[in-house]
């Protein structure tokens, strides 16, 4: 368990970290990846919904600290992305980078409508076409690199959860 | 109670219902949920500068490395550049001092005399596609406060959203957000970021007056209207004008004089007669 927690925590804090400063280098068409989410998404698959949900809900607090005008929106929003992939993810083929196409595609619509739609900032395509759209496949592929990192920890901690269970 | 506690249904709709009641709460700019919020990010600051400190030596090797022709070619041409300026800052020169003694005899009041400039390092850029915040080095212990003006030697960069600790959250005037009362010609207009033109760094100008003719080139400045920026900072120019199907609705594409993609180090400009309370209480 403490393995877990700090595991995780070097995570969080690394992605974050990344994700603040150098990510802005590696924009391509003025579009950049979101490395919480992609972190989020892999997290939920592998783990199921418990971790999903309190991966989810850490990181988007993270993201809500970092650059955020209200505290709270993107853990609300990562928590219930990380609930529902976590659900569902004995249907899903693992592999399917399709998964992480989709989710990506949800989390940012869901976003720019509550935030920037209602209120009048702009309308329902161009940011689907511009902005969604390039950053969910471009997410997609960074969630691979994070997904073979993820698959080592994921069965450092099933394993250590194999011995922790021997009576 | 503690067997409620347990339920997982339970629990989540307690979180959300949290969660509401705290994007409610620091909505508000200058609420002290914020200032707590801030703090929390105090960890990732180190890193965040020792990183933006590795990408500037970074990026100045791949400048380095760049064609020496063209830089010789530059030198000259600076060079005949600098001869030129020295003549007109004589003559600038000249002309300040003309310009302090008129003002002293009219008793008209410098604007920036009240505020003083604080420095700071752009040290994490934002983490999302949507908006345009950045954070900077300087926080309340430096003496910034909520609103002050950001700039750089070229023009307005926007303004300060929330303060740290030791940081503090700039709202950059590109962001969907921001709106800042400009004047061109004499006229006052709205300038704002556009979620469309965001990504190529441009802002739109809104209410602009019908008898104002506006021109490809004009020049755009702060109005001072508003309280927050101060009068006379160079925003940038007008280089599109985009007419509507009736006056009213016609606006203009502006391009700002700061280039938002290399930003490094900003100004903050704290008023100083202005009493800080409005800020946070720490003061």
């Amino acid at each position: 368990m403490k393995i877990k927690v700090l595991a995780y925590s070097i995570c969080i804090f690394v992605i974050t970290l990344l994700q603040s400063t150098i990510i802005d280098y590696i924009k391509i068409m003025n579009v950049k990846p979101n490395l919480l989410l992609a972190f989020i998404v892999v997290v939920a698959i592998l783990r199921g919904n418990v971790e999903g949900t309190v991966i989810g809900f850490i990181c988007g607090l993270c993201h809500d600290v970092i650059s955020g005008k209200m505290i709270g929106v993107f853990a609300l929003l990562g928590l219930y992305i990380g609930l529902l992939i976590g659900s569902v993810n004995k249907r899903l083929y693992r592999e399917n980078v399709l998964i992480a196409v989709f989710f990506t595609f949800v989390y940012e619509y869901v976003f720019y409508f509550f935030n920037l739609f209602l209120r009048g900032k702009g309308d329902l395509i161009f940011p689907l076409k511009n902005v969604i759209l390039p950053e969910a496949v471009y997410n997609s592929v960074l969630s691979i690199l994070i997904f073979i990192i993820m698959i080592k920890l994921h069965y450092t901690f099933e394993e250590a959860s194999r011995t922790s269970r021997k009576y | 109670m503690l067997r409620l506690f347990r339920n997982k249904f339970f629990l989540l709709a307690l979180l959300t219902i949290l969660l509401l009641v705290l994007i409610g709460v620091s909505s508000r700019a200058d609420s002290p949920v914020n200032t707590v919020g801030n703090s929390l990010s105090i960890p990732w600051a180190p890193f965040q500068k020792v990183a933006s400190f590795l990408e500037n030596k970074i990026g100045g090797i791949f400048v380095y490395f760049e064609d020496m022709k063209e830089l010789k070619r530059e030198n000259d041409e600076l060079r005949a550049k600098l001869d030129e300026m020295e003549k007109e800052t004589r003559d600038l020169n000249r002309l300040r001092e003309e310009n302090r003694i008129l003002r002293e005899t009219l008793n008209l009041k410098d604007q920036f005399s009240d505020y003083i400039s604080i420095g700071g390092n752009i040290i994490a850029k934002d983490v999302g596609n949507w908006f345009n915040i950045f954070t900077i080095d300087a926080g309340t212990k430096d003496g910034v406060a909520i609103d002050s003006p950001v700039i750089t030697n070229k023009g307005l960069v926007g303004s300060i959203y929330q303060t740290g600790p030791l940081s503090s959250k700039v709202i950059s005037i590109i962001d969907v957000d921001s709106a800042v009362s400009a004047l061109v010609n004499n006229y006052i207009v709205i300038v704002r970021g556009d979620i469309n033109l965001k990504d190529q760094g441009l802002l739109r100008m809104d209410r602009i007056p019908v008898e104002l003719d506006l021109k490809v080139g004009d020049t755009v400045e702060t109005s001072g209207v508003g309280g927050i920026f101060p009068k006379g900072i160079l925003i940038g120019k007008v280089i599109e004008i985009r007419e509507g199907d009736t006056d009213l609705n016609r606006y203009a594409v502006v391009e700002p004089a700061v280039d938002f993609q290399r930003l490094r180090e900003v100004f903050v400009l704290v008023d100083k007669t202005k009493n800080t309370e409005t800020g946070n209480g720490e003061k």
